[in-house]
C-alpha cells in the first residue's frame, strides 16, 4: 500500500467545476443586469460570495439546537462561500462572454521588457546543468567500461566535454503603452443615479484597458468642461459641477492638443471617452465633428461619446451619428438606465458589424 | 505515503513502542505505520481515514477550504494522531513532526487499537481498510455504470442519510426487522461478515413464560391471532421482511431494503461502512481517548528511561496541553478520560471498588480506606474496556467531587456571563473563573448519550399508504429545521424510489413524486408507536 498517493484532486476538481458554473452564472448576472459593482478595487482579485452548500439532513432548527450543541450541526453554520477570482481570469471570462475583441496594441517598437530564460545549453558557461552533465558522464562511463555494476565498478567519471552549462537567452517582450482620456460635462446634473451610472462605466473602461495593456501601462487622465476645459484628479472628476452654459468642443480640443504635444503618437495608443447629457449647441457639435475628423480619428484607437440619461434636447450623438455611424474608431452609446451599461460597453468595444 | 520502514529512525522507534506495549501486556492487533506529508494528511482526514475514496463534491469542498486554511496559516497541519483501527490497523504519521511527537503518536495509537479490539461494542473488524478500498473500487465502477450526473445525484442523496446511522442503537436493523431467513431460524444471508460487525446479542427472551405473562392477553382470540399471522405471512412473502419495531439505523435499512441497482447499492454500502464506526467513537470517546493517553504516558516514560527518544520537557508540555481541563459542555475526552482511568486505578489499588467500602458508614474510616485487594488494578481496567461504554463508565465512576476536582464545572467569567449563569448556581469563584454546582453536571453529561444532540429519526412503516416510507421524529422538545425537511425527504425519496414521509410532532411532511405536502395530524408518542407495532397494527394511520 506504500505506493498509494493520498490525494483529493479529483474531488476538488468536481468542486471547482461547480464553482466555475457559479462563476458563469455571476458573469451572466453582470451581463444581464449591468451589475458592475464588483470592480471596486482596481486590479484586485474579484471576491465572489455565495451561500454555502451543505447536504440537507434532519437537524434541529436554528434557534432550537440541542443544549451544548455549540454550533456543531451544519444547520447552525450560517456561512458563506467566498472565493477569490484573479482579476485577469475574471476579465478574460467577461471579455469572452461579451464577445469583446482584444484591443489593438500598437507601438511595440519603443518600449520593451527584457528577460532572460535558460533554454539552451553549451559546453562553456557559469551555471552547470548537473542533470545533463551526469547523464552524459554516465553514458560515457558505461561506454568506456568505467561504470560496470556487474563487476562492482560504480565510478562515474565526469570529463570536461561531458559538462553542460545553462546558457541565458535574451527575450524581448513588447510593452504597450496607452493613454485614456475621460471627458465629463460638469454643467449637467451629474449626481444621484446619473453619477453612479457614469462611475460604473468609467470604472469598467478603466479595468478593461488595464486588463488589455497591463495595469502599469495605461495612463488615465480626467478632464471636465463647462465653457472651458480643465484637467482634474480622478476623484474631482465626479465632484465638480457648475450650472450654466456648456461647450463640449473645448474639451475635445484640449485632449487632442495634449495627445499630440505630450505623447509620441507613433508609439502610444490613445483612447478618449466623453460623458455628458448631449445637450450642445449646433455649432459646438460641428466643431466636435471637425476635431474628430481631422485630428483624433487618425491617431486615436478609440473615441467613445456616451450620452448619460439624455433628454429630448440631446443633440450631440445625433449629429455625430450622421458622420460616423459605421466608423470603427468613433463610437457612440446612450445610457438611459443601469441595465443598458453592458450594451454601451458592447457598442464602445465590440466588433463593428460590417 | 510511505512505509515507516523507509525511515530507519522511525522504524526503530516503532519497534521500541510495540516492544513496550507488549511488555505492558497490551493486546494489540497488527499495526502498520505510514508517513504522510501534510496535504496527504489533510486529504486522509477528509476520506474518513482511508487512503482512497470515491469522487464527491463534499470532500472536494472541504479539501479546498482546508488547503486554503493551511496555506494562509489559519490551520495547522500538525495532527496529533490518526489511526484506522481494525486488524490490521493503519496508523499515519505526519512527516513534519519531530521524533518525540512521532513516538507519542505511536504510543497513543497502541491504546486506540487495543480499545477497538477489546471493547464491548466490537468495533474492530478484520481487514477493514482493505475492504473499504475494495468498496471504493466498486463505487468507481458504479460511477462509470451510472454516468457522472446520475452518480453525483445519487451520492448527494445518500449524503442526506449518512447522519441517520445508529448501528449500536437499541433499535438497530437486526432487532427491528424480521427476515425470511430469521423466520426459518437461519442466519442472515443478506449481509456478509464485513457489512455487519458482530454485535452483542441482546438478552430478550421472546417465548418464555415471563414474556407471555407480561404481555398478557394481547391478541388473545384465535381469530385475531390467525388474521395477524396471515397478514404477517403475506407481508413476509411480498417484501421479504417485517418491521417489528422502529428502526433507528435508517441508512442500514435503506441499503438492505430500498430497491437499488448494484451500482446504487455499492454507494450505500460504502457510505454505511465508512460512517458506521462514528457511532462507536461517539459512544466511547472518553474511555477510548483516556485509555490511549494512559498507555501513551506509560510507554513514553519507558522510552525516555531507556533514552530511545529525547525531549521529555517538550512532551510534558504537549501532554499537559492535550489534557487541559475544559467545562463539561465542551468535553475534552483526553482530559476527562485520562484522569478517570487514573482515578479508577487508584480506587482499585486502595480496594475501594468493593462491597465493604460501599457499606462502610464511618466517614473517617472511609476516608482513610486502604485495603489490599485481590484484583490486579490494570486487569480491572481492562475488564472495564471489555464490558462498558462511556455511559456506564461515567455513571459508575464520575462523582460530584470528581467533577469539581477535574474542573468540569469551571467556566471562565466571560462565558458565564454570556450563558447567563446565576449567582445561585456558583459554588466558588476567583478573578478568572467561576465553579458551578457539580451535582447536576453528571446527569447533564449522561443525557448526551440518549440523543447525542441529534434528532432521533426512526423508520416506523415501510408500507404507509401503499409503499410510502414513513419516518418518525421522536419528540425531545426541539423542532427540526423546517427548510431542510423538504430537500432531505426528496433525497430519501430518490433512494427509496417511492413516497417518503416524516412525522414530527403534529406535522406530517411527505414527498410523493414531484409533490410535496405538509399537513397537521394528531401527534403520536413513541411509546404508542412501539405498542402498536408489537400488536402488529399500523404505527400511524394518517390524519
Amino acid at each position: 500500500m506504500s505506493d498509494v498517493k493520498i490525494s483529493s484532486d479529483e474531488s476538488e476538481g468536481i468542486f471547482n467545476e461547480f464553482i466555475q458554473e457559479q462563476l458563469d452564472e455571476i458573469v451572466d448576472d453582470i451581463i444581464n443586469r449591468g451589475d458592475l459593482d464588483r470592480f471596486d478595487d482596481r486590479g484586485s482579485d474579484i471576491i465572489i460570495e455565495m451561500d454555502d452548500i451543505q447536504p440537507p439532513t434532519f437537524i434541529y432548527g436554528d434557534n432550537e439546537g440541542g443544549r451544548g450543541s455549540g454550533g456543531q450541526g451544519p444547520g447552525n453554520e450560517k456561512g458563506k462561500l467566498r472565493f477569490r477570482v484573479p482579476f485577469q481570469a475574471f476579465m478574460e471570462l467577461l471579455g469572452q462572454r461579451l464577445r469583446l475583441p482584444n484591443l489593438v496594441k500598437e507601438g511595440d517598437g519603443r518600449i520593451k521588457e527584457f528577460s532572460y530564460s535558460f533554454k539552451t545549453f553549451g559546453q562553456v558557461g557559469v551555471i552547470l546543468d548537473k542533470r545533463r552533465t551526469f547523464k552524459r558522464a554516465l553514458r560515457s562511463s558505461i561506454g568506456t567500461g568505467v561504470y560496470n555494476p556487474a563487476k562492482g565498478q560504480l565510478d562515474v567519471h565526469v570529463r570536461r566535454r561531458d559538462r553542460r552549462f545553462k546558457l541565458p537567452q535574451r527575450e524581448e517582450k513588447p510593452r504597450y503603452k496607452a493613454v485614456c482620456f475621460y471627458m465629463g460635462d460638469i454643467s449637467y446634473s451629474t449626481y444621484g443615479e446619473r453619477l453612479e451610472m457614469e462611475k460604473r462605466l468609467v470604472n469598467f473602461i478603466h479595468q478593461w484597458l488595464d486588463f488589455n495593456y497591463g495595469a502599469g501601462n495605461v495612463e488615465h487622465r480626467f478632464f471636465v468642461h463647462d465653457m472651458e476645459a480643465h484637467e482634474v484628479s480622478p476623484s474631482d472628476f465626479y465632484k465638480v459641477s457648475n450650472a450654466g452654459g456648456t461647450r463640449a468642443s473645448v474639451v475635445f480640443d484640449l485632449v487632442s492638443q495634449i495627445a499630440f504635444n505630450e505623447y509620441e503618437t507613433k508609439s502610444t495608443n490613445f483612447y478618449a471617452f466623453y460623458f455628458g447629457d448631449g445637450e450642445v449647441f449646433e455649432d459646438d457639435a460641428k466643431k466636435i465633428i471637425e476635431i474628430l475628423q481631422t485630428e483624433m480619428k487618425a491617431s486615436f484607437n478609440r473615441v467613445g461619446i456616451v450620452e448619460v440619461k439624455p433628454s429630448q434636447f440631446s443633440y450631440l450623438n445625433r449629429e455625430i451619428k450622421r458622420e460616423f455611424e459605421k466608423d470603427d474608431i468613433i463610437r457612440m452609446g446612450t445610457l438611459r438606465q443601469r441595465t443598458e451599461t453592458i450594451e454601451v460597453i458592447k457598442s464602445l468595444f465590440g466588433e463593428r458589424r460590417a | 505515503m510511505r512505509s515507516v520502514y523507509s525511515d530507519p529512525e522511525l522504524a526503530e522507534l516503532q519497534n521500541r513502542v510495540l516492544h513496550h506495549a507488549r511488555e505492558f501486556g497490551r493486546q494489540i492487533p497488527e499495526i502498520r505505520f505510514f508517513i504522510l506529508d501534510r496535504l496527504e494528511f489533510a486529504s486522509l482526514l477528509e476520506k474518513d481515514v482511508y487512503p482512497t475514496s470515491p469522487i464527491n463534491i463534499w470532500e472536494g469542498k472541504r479539501m479546498v477550504h482546508k488547503k486554503h486554511a493551511i496555506e494562509t496559516g489559519l490551520e495547522s497541519a500538525l495532527y496529533y494522531e490518526v489511526v484506522q483501527t481494525g486488524n490490521p490497523s493503519y496508523a499515519y504519521l505526519n512527516d513534519s513532526n519531530n521524533a518525540v511527537s512521532q513516538a507519542s503518536v505511536m504510543a497513543h495509537v497502541v491504546g486506540h487499537c487495543e480499545f477497538s479490539e477489546r471493547n464491548v461494542l466490537g468495533d474492530s473488524s478484520p481487514d477493514r481498510t482493505e475492504f473499504v478500498m475494495y468498496l471504493v473500487k466498486r463505487v468507481d465502477r458504479a460511477r462509470r455504470q451510472m454516468g457522472e450526473r446520475a452518480y453525483l445525484e445519487y451520492w448527494n442523496a445518500a449524503e442526506s442519510a449518512t447522519v441517520l446511522i445508529a448501528p449500536n442503537s437499541q433499535y438497530d436493523l437486526e432487532r427491528s426487522t424480521e427476515t425470511e431467513s430469521m423466520f426459518r431460524g437461519e442466519t442472515s444471508s443478506t449481509t456478509d461478515e464485513m457489512d455487519r460487525p458482530e454485535a452483542p446479542k441482546p438478552l430478550l427472551p421472546v417465548f418464555d413464560t415471563m414474556t407471555t405473562l407480561l404481555r398478557g392477553t394481547v391478541g388473545s382470540t384465535s381469530f385475531e391471532g390467525e388474521l395477524r399471522k396471515k397478514r404477517r405471512d403475506e407481508t413476509m412473502s411480498r417484501r421479504g421482511y417485517i418491521l417489528k419495531s422502529p428502526c433507528q439505523d435508517v441508512l442500514d435499512f435503506l441499503r438492505h431494503y430500498a430497491p437499488t441497482s448494484r451500482a446504487e447499492h455499492a454507494i450505500l454500502d460504502y457510505k454505511y461502512i465508512t460512517k458506521a464506526p462514528q457511532d462507536f467513537v461517539a459512544r466511547t470517546q472518553i474511555m477510548n481517548e483516556g485509555w490511549a493517553m494512559y498507555w501513551e504516558k506509560k510507554i513514553m516514560h519507558a522510552l525516555f528511561e531507556e533514552r530511545a527518544v529525547k525531549g521529555i520537557i517538550d512532551y510534558a508540555r504537549v501532554f499537559s496541553n492535550v489534557c487541559s481541563p475544559r467545562p463539561y459542555f465542551q468535553r475534552n475526552p483526553y482530559h476527562l478520560g485520562y484522569n478517570l482511568w487514573c482515578h479508577i486505578e487508584q480506587l482499585y489499588r486502595d480496594g475501594k471498588v468493593s462491597l465493604e467500602y460501599h457499606e462502610e458508614v464511618d466517614r473517617d474510616k472511609k476516608n482513610r480506606w486502604r485495603e489490599d485487594s485481590d484484583v490486579e488494578p490494570v486487569e480491572a481496567l481492562g475488564h472495564l474496556v471489555d464490558t462498558v461504554t462511556d455511559y456506564e463508565f461515567l455513571r459508575r465512576f464520575l462523582t460530584p467531587e470528581l467533577v469539581h476536582e477535574l474542573h468540569l464545572n469551571r467556566v471562565d467569567r466571560q462565558t458565564a456571563e454570556r450563558l447567563g449563569i446565576k449567582d445561585g448556581d456558583i459554588v466558588e469563584q476567583d478573578k478568572r473563573y467561576v465553579w458551578l454546582n457539580p451535582e447536576p453536571i453528571k446527569d447533564e453529561m449522561l443525557g448526551f448519550y440518549t440523543h447525542f444532540y441529534r434528532p432521533r429519526i426512526y423508520v416506523i412503516d415501510s408500507d404507509y399508504q401503499d409503499g410510502c416510507l414513513l419516518l418518525y421524529h421522536r419528540d425531545d422538545g426541539h423542532a427540526l429545521r423546517k427548510d431542510w425537511i423538504r430537500p432531505t425527504l426528496r433525497n430519501l425519496n430518490m433512494i427509496w424510489k417511492a413516497p417518503v414521509a416524516l412525522l414530527t410532532k403534529d406535522q406530517l411532511f411527505a414527498v410523493m413524486g414531484n409533490q410535496y405536502k405538509s399537513e397537521e395530524v394528531k401527534p403520536v408518542s413513541f411509546e404508542q408507536i412501539i405498542e402498536r407495532m408489537q400488536k402488529g397494527e399500523r404505527p400511524f394511520r394518517g390524519s
